[in-house]
Parts: structure tokens; C-alpha cells; sequence
């Protein structure tokens, strides 16, 4: 018996996908990403009425009207894809994960068809780092704060064989005392705020907090009920931010090694 | 005033199926109580609920929860019932705010005291588990009072992750009220789309092409499959068995990939939407979906006879968790849970909707309602779902992926779906093209209150084992 599944074992091929193959990739995650180009005010003004959770909108900025996505907001509906006229598209390569809250929002000069934010952490910038944390050991604790569990699913998803994240020296720890780093999906709830804090209080420092998932960041299509808190950001504080609804596992890694690159040494 | 519960043609009382409350025109309060009558339909009575209504739930156990959330809902006075402490808000939800009926902003924050119940004798000792747990699991507080390792009793105390999320579909649109009900569970996210967006299409009578109801049923199947081929990892995993584990989670990542390659979703996320599908599905991408299912299901059978075989499994799964029949059928559980109890119950066979009116199958039914019961009905119904998924796709038919809804005036709709955890139900109503309404009824939510008659008299280290094969979802139950 035993020695048939240890056979079956053996003859399984490999199907852990390489590291760099997961830095910046976001398939099947619905992100999108804007064409500068195509852009014209009503366009713009199309897409800030059909954004459910005001994730894409219209700001002044230096004197010139500006289109702002705010990736934290964002709940990958699709809708500004579908009314868009071609200037949004799906993200091809996503590197917006672990950044902080200000890096989360870009913006787009529509008069000039130009972007205007600062560029994205480039992910060949972190593949260049992630060699040098193969050695280190990361123990994270996974918190839901009121999540659908649709992060949960995906974080679960780094344990299988073609994600494997204990070969970057991730492990996931059962308890906060043992923990460098809390993950923390979904809305803080009413009824999870004092556990959020309680488990966060619970972590030895130095620690790290990460905000998974548009919930996460900001509330996503739950902001404004009567029954949350906010953003894992209104109870606890939080180094990194990895938007989607629900990130990808490609995305979970390139945040978490990006918050590792950004932390305080 | 109390509600006369009906009876089915053969006399016996019909399974309630949900209570809800909502407002009427002038705002005044009604209860509304789902029953199946098995043929032809489900059935639902309207009661005002301006005064104090009497429990039903010394006649029907499983109406006890609902009862509990109309009160903390609605603030309706429940006479008769046995247990009325706050279900859904916890110790810092003041008194007498109803958020269903109030304007429920800047709540204030209240110091509440809760009383579990307290089992008393010698020996007796309270283990108490959660809202955080060890491992990457949903928050819920178990309180199990023990005798050594012994289970005698097992309070829940759920709704941390309560969202108030049927009261975010009121005044959203009919068309983006699907946002939202993919939020309720997430891991069910398309079974929760796909009966949304019936609901919304049974209000405003429309028909969505053949096309689309055969697209929906794929996906439905599909996440049927990967639910249990999840479980069966997910079962695997808490009895140590770190191969059989490693091999489900396999096989249901190459699923999800699958679906990647076919609408760009992992969780077919975004795809149903009232009317039909948001997306145009390519005939040779949904052929080469099934062909991916084809291998993954066929690796799946090979490891679950492998799995079932190993004499430490059968150690473990027999004889576990045992939720009788009688349980089962006073609480109204639903599900694979229900049908592993003897219990021949699914939305799918009794209550066709969309493309299964086409579609001849049987459902696995189980009988001893042990873990390992559980265990085979989800592998057995993993295959149905494969032959239903290879069935639909080398028969695609044609149509427009999406007809146009219009809602107009006062509508009302009700959809049940047969989600991979059991009877999903959506109950809305709207005003033009605004809901003024929207009812979920999750399988979770009825099938928590079993669990803790399942756990009684196991040992206390078997229940993760004996959670994992309900798999229940919190974020389902607490909306």
C-alpha cells in the first residue's frame, strides 16, 4: 500500500512554477491597466461612473485633470474594461504588491495622455533581491479579519506544489507569538476589531504588517457598512499592501518578498 | 400571531427552507417563512410582524437561528422561543439598534455581556477555541465544555464576520447587485452569482439563451469539483496524510488554471451576471476546459481509492462525527452534508433550474452520516460533476451570452441553486431598477447548528476533522 503511493510519488512530474516566473505575474487576476493613450475626458468621466467602488476617479492635479485609480479600492469587476472603449485593459504584468498606501494610486494626466505617478516597483529589481532571502525564514501568520475567504483560498493555494512558498523560507505559523509577519484579509469587522488588535499585540516586534486584498486595503465593496471597522489600516499598522479581489498566489509572493526588500534593516 | 406550518402531499411537515424579515410599503415589519413542498414548489407566507410573533421553533428546530436574527435584525418579539441571547451582533452592538429597520451609521460601541451555556459537574472542564485559529481557516469561537477528551457539549458562537451585507444590496442597482453576492463567500463566489443573477431574471421575466445557461452550468459543476476535490485534500491534511493532501490540491490548482485559460478568472469571478454572462465564452477554449477536466477528475479517482484504502484513514473517517438522520432532518440540513445523512435533498433533481432541466443524473445518498460518509459523497458527486461538465461542453449550444434585463416597477424574484455546499437561495425585491431587498439564504448558516450534535461523545482532537468534513463556510453564514 504504502510503497504504491510512494511509487505514484516518485513518478509525478515536477510542477513547481521557477520564482521569476511568478514576480509581476498576474493571470486570471482581472486587474486593470490603463492605455494612456486612448484616453479623452469622456472616457474618463465613463469610467468613474461605472467603477462600483470609486477605485477610478477624477482629480485635479497640478492645474490639469487627472484620472486616479486607486488600485486598493479596486475589485477587479471588469466593468471599467467592459465601458472603457479600449483605453483599460487586463493587466498583462502587476507589480503593485507589498508598495505602500500612497503607492497604490496612480494617476493619468488625461489633456496630455500621460501617466504621472512614479513608476511601479520593478520586479526585476526585486528578483535581483529574493536570492539573498532563500536562506532567511519568514514565519507568517494568516488573520482574517472578516474576509468572503476568496484570499483565503488563494493563500491556501502557496502551500501546493506548484506555488510552494516554504522554498523562500515561508512558513505559515499557527500561533502570532511565533510569528515575524501577520497577513491580514478582509474588512476588519465589528465583531473581529478587538481580536485584530489582540492578535497584532501579540506579535513579538520587530513585525510586519501586510493588507491582503481589496478588503484589506480598503474596505473594498464592504467600505461603509454599518457592521465593519474599515481597512486593516483603521485598527492596526500596516507596512504593505497587496491589492486584488482575490490576489492571485503570483501576486501574494511578489508582495510579500516586496514588503521584505522595503523593510527597515 | 403564529404561523401554521404546511405539510407535504405525503403529510408530512415541510423543510423550512428559510425566515426572513423585510419592510413592507409604509415600512411596517413582515416575516416571511420559505418552505418546500417538494412538488410542485417552494412556498412562502407573509406574516405581519408589527407585534410579537410566536416561535416556530420548538415545531421546526431549524427555524431557531433564523428567529435569533430576526430579532437582532429587526428587533421583532419573538414569543416562545427557547434561547433569544444576540446571534448575529456580539458584545459591543448596543441595544435596540436594528440595522435592518434603522439607519444604522455610526453605530456606538457597547459593553454587552454574553452567557455561554454553562454544563455543570464533576470533572467538567470549557476548552474554549477562537475567533483566531491556528492555520489559515475563517474566525468562530467554539466553546466545548469536556469530561478529558471527551465532547459532552459544544457551544458556536459565530458571526465574526458579519458584514452586513444584506443591507449593502439595498439601494444598489439590480445589475451591480451581483458585486456583492459574489462577496459572500468567496470560495462559492459563481454558485452565489448564478443564483443572484436568477433571482434578478426570475423578477423581471427574463429568459437567458441556451448558451448561457449551459456556460453557468459548467462553471457551477466546476466549482463543484474543485470544492471537493478540496475537501477531500482539506480531510487528508487533518489526519496527517500529507501525500493524499499534496495530490488534491494538485489536481484542483490545475482546475483553477483551466479556468484562467478559459475566461481569465481563476473562481470565475465577474463572469455570471443577470441576463446571462459578461463575457463571451470561445467554443474551442470551453472544449479544451474539459479536457481538463477529463485529466484532472480521472487523476482525482485514482488518488481517492487510494486515499479511501489506507487503513489509517478508515481508523480515522469511520465511526467519526456521526450526524444521525433525525438531526438532520429536524435542523433542515442541506447538502452533501444532508445527503451523507440519509437524506435525499438537492435543489439540482428537485427544483431544476437553467440547463439541468436537460441534464439526467443521480445523486450519490450516503446513510451512516460518519466522516467518512461525508467523504464519499463528495467524491461521488465529483464524478457526477465531471460527466455533467464533459455532457455540457461537447454539446455547447448556441446563443447571445447576455440579453438585456429591465426591471420595471415593484419586482420580486426567488432563485435556489444547488451550490457545492447545498441549497443557496436568493430572495429580492426592487423598486425600477433599485433593490429594496435582498435575502441570502447560505447553506452554511442552516447546517452550523448540527455540527455541534455531530462532535458529541468524539474526542475533542477529532474535531477538525469533523469541521473540515462539514467545510462550512463562515463568511456564508455570517453575511
Amino acid at each position: 500500500m504504502i510503497g504504491d503511493v510512494i511509487g505514484q510519488s516518485l513518478r509525478q512530474p515536477n510542477r513547481l512554477v521557477p520564482a521569476e516566473d511568478l514576480l509581476g505575474n498576474c493571470d486570471g487576476s482581472r486587474m486593470p491597466e490603463i492605455v494612456a493613450d486612448r484616453l479623452t475626458p469622456a472616457i474618463a468621466q465613463r469610467l468613474t461612473e461605472v467603477c462600483p467602488t470609486g477605485a477610478l476617479g477624477m482629480e485635479e492635479s497640478g492645474g490639469h485633470g487627472c484620472l486616479r485609480l486607486s488600485y486598493g479600492d479596486c475589485i477587479a469587476c471588469g466593468r471599467c474594461i467592459d465601458f472603457g472603449a479600449g483605453a483599460v485593459v487586463s493587466a498583462k504584468r502587476f507589480t503593485w504588491c507589498g508598495v505602500t498606501k500612497s503607492q497604490l494610486v496612480r494617476l493619468w494626466d488625461i489633456g496630455r495622455c500621460v501617466e504621472i505617478t512614479p513608476p511601479a516597483p520593478s520586479s526585476d529589481e526585486v528578483r535581483g533581491q529574493i536570492y539573498s532571502f532563500f536562506q532567511r525564514a519568514l514565519n507568517i501568520r494568516q488573520l482574517d479579519a472578516g474576509s468572503c475567504n476568496g484570499c483565503e483560498t488563494e493563500i491556501t493555494a502557496l502551500t501546493n506544489p506548484y506555488y510552494d512558498w516554504e522554498r523562500f523560507g515561508i512558513h505559515l505559523v499557527a500561533s502570532p507569538k511565533h510569528a515575524d509577519m501577520l497577513l491580514v484579509t478582509g474588512p476588519v469587522t465589528r465583531n473581529m476589531a478587538g481580536a485584530v488588535k489582540a492578535t497584532y499585540d501579540a506579535v513579538p516586534a520587530p513585525k510586519l504588517v501586510v493588507a491582503v486584498g481589496a478588503c484589506g486595503c480598503s474596505g473594498g465593496i464592504f467600505a461603509g457598512s454599518h457592521a465593519i471597522v474599515g481597512a486593516v489600516d483603521a485598527v492596526i499598522p500596516v507596512d504593505g499592501y497587496i491589492p486584488g479581489c482575490p490576489p492571485t498566489p503570483a501576486m501574494l509572493v511578489t508582495g510579500i518578498l516586496e514588503v521584505l526588500r522595503r523593510r527597515p534593516t | 400571531m403564529m404561523l401554521t406550518i404546511p405539510h407535504t402531499e405525503d403529510g408530512a411537515l415541510a423543510r423550512l427552507v428559510a425566515v426572513f424579515g423585510s419592510l413592507g410599503p409604509h415600512r411596517e415589519k413582515r416575516i416571511h417563512y420559505i418552505f418546500d413542498l417538494g412538488v410542485p414548489d417552494y412556498r412562502e407566507i407573509v406574516l405581519p410582524a408589527g407585534g410579537p410573533i410566536d416561535s416556530i421553533a420548538l415545531q421546526a428546530p431549524a427555524a431557531a437561528w433564523y428567529e435569533r436574527e430576526l430579532h437582532d435584525q429587526y428587533g421583532i418579539e419573538i414569543v416562545g422561543h427557547p434561547d433569544l441571547r444576540p446571534l448575529m451582533f456580539h458584545d459591543n452592538w448596543p441595544d435596540g439598534v436594528y440595522p435592518m429597520v434603522d439607519r444604522a451609521k455610526d453605530v456606538p460601541w457597547a459593553k454587552r455581556e454574553y452567557c455561554f451555556l454553562q454544563v455543570q459537574g464533576e470533572g467538567i472542564a470549557e476548552v474554549a477555541v477562537g475567533p483566531v485559529h491556528a492555520g489559515i481557516i475563517e474566525p468562530g469561537h467554539f466553546r466545548f465544555s469536556v469530561v478529558g477528551d471527551t465532547i459532552l457539549h459544544l457551544e458556536l458562537r459565530h458571526f465574526y464576520t458579519h458584514k452586513g451585507t444584506e443591507k449593502l444590496f439595498e439601494g444598489s442597482s439590480v445589475t451591480s447587485g451581483v458585486m456583492v453576492a459574489e462577496s459572500v463567500s468567496g470560495d462559492n463566489c459563481f454558485a452565489h452569482a448564478v443564483c443572484y443573477s436568477q433571482a434578478v431574471e426570475h423578477a423581471c421575466g427574463t429568459d437567458v439563451s441556451p448558451r448561457a445557461s449551459a456556460i453557468r452550468l459548467i462553471g457551477l459543476e466546476l466549482e463543484r469539483l474543485i470544492c471537493h476535490v478540496s475537501d477531500v485534500g482539506g480531510l487528508c491534511t487533518d489526519v496527517g496524510f500529507g501525500v493524499g493532501a499534496a495530490y488534491a490540491m494538485r489536481i484542483k490548482e490545475s482546475l483553477l488554471r483551466a479556468s484562467v485559460d478559459c475566461c481569465g478568472t481563476r473562481y470565475w469571478r465577474g463572469v455570471a451576471v443577470p441576463g446571462g454572462l459578461r463575457i463571451d465564452f470561445d467554443s474551442g477554449k470551453v472544449l479544451k476546459l474539459g479536457q481538463a477536466v477529463a485529466r484532472a477528475y480521472g487523476e482525482f479517482s485514482g488518488i481517492t481509492s487510494m486515499i479511501l484504502d489506507t487503513p489509517s484513514i478508515q481508523d480515522r473517517f469511520e465511526t467519526a462525527g456521526v450526524l444521525s438522520r433525525e438531526v438532520a432532518r429536524d435542523l433542515a440540513v442541506v447538502g452533501p452534508v444532508a445527503r451523507a445523512s440519509g437524506m435525499k435533498l438537492d435543489v439540482r433533481l428537485d427544483h431544476p433550474y437553467g440547463h439541468y432541466k436537460n441534464c439526467q443524473f443521480e445523486v450519490p445518498v450516503g446513510d451512516y452520516g460518519d466522516v467518512m460518509a461525508r467523504a464519499q459523497i463528495r467524491i461521488a458527486e465529483a464524478a457526477v460533476s465531471a460527466r455533467l461538465i464533459q455532457e455540457t461542453v461537447n454539446a455547447l449550444p448556441n446563443g447571445d451570452p447576455l440579453v438585456p434585463v429591465i426591471a420595471r416597477g415593484e419586482v420580486r424574484g426567488f432563485s435556489a441553486v444547488e451550490s457545492p455546499r447545498g441549497e443557496l437561495c436568493y430572495r429580492l425585491n426592487g423598486l425600477d431598477d433599485r433593490l429594496t431587498r435582498c435575502y441570502v439564504k447560505s447553506p452554511s448558516f442552516q447546517n452550523w447548528p448540527a455540527m455541534p450534535f455531530a462532535v458529541e461523545g468524539n474526542i475533542i482532537a477529532d474535531f477538525p476533522l469533523i469541521n473540515k468534513s462539514f467545510n462550512l463556510s463562515y463568511s456564508g453564514c455570517d453575511r
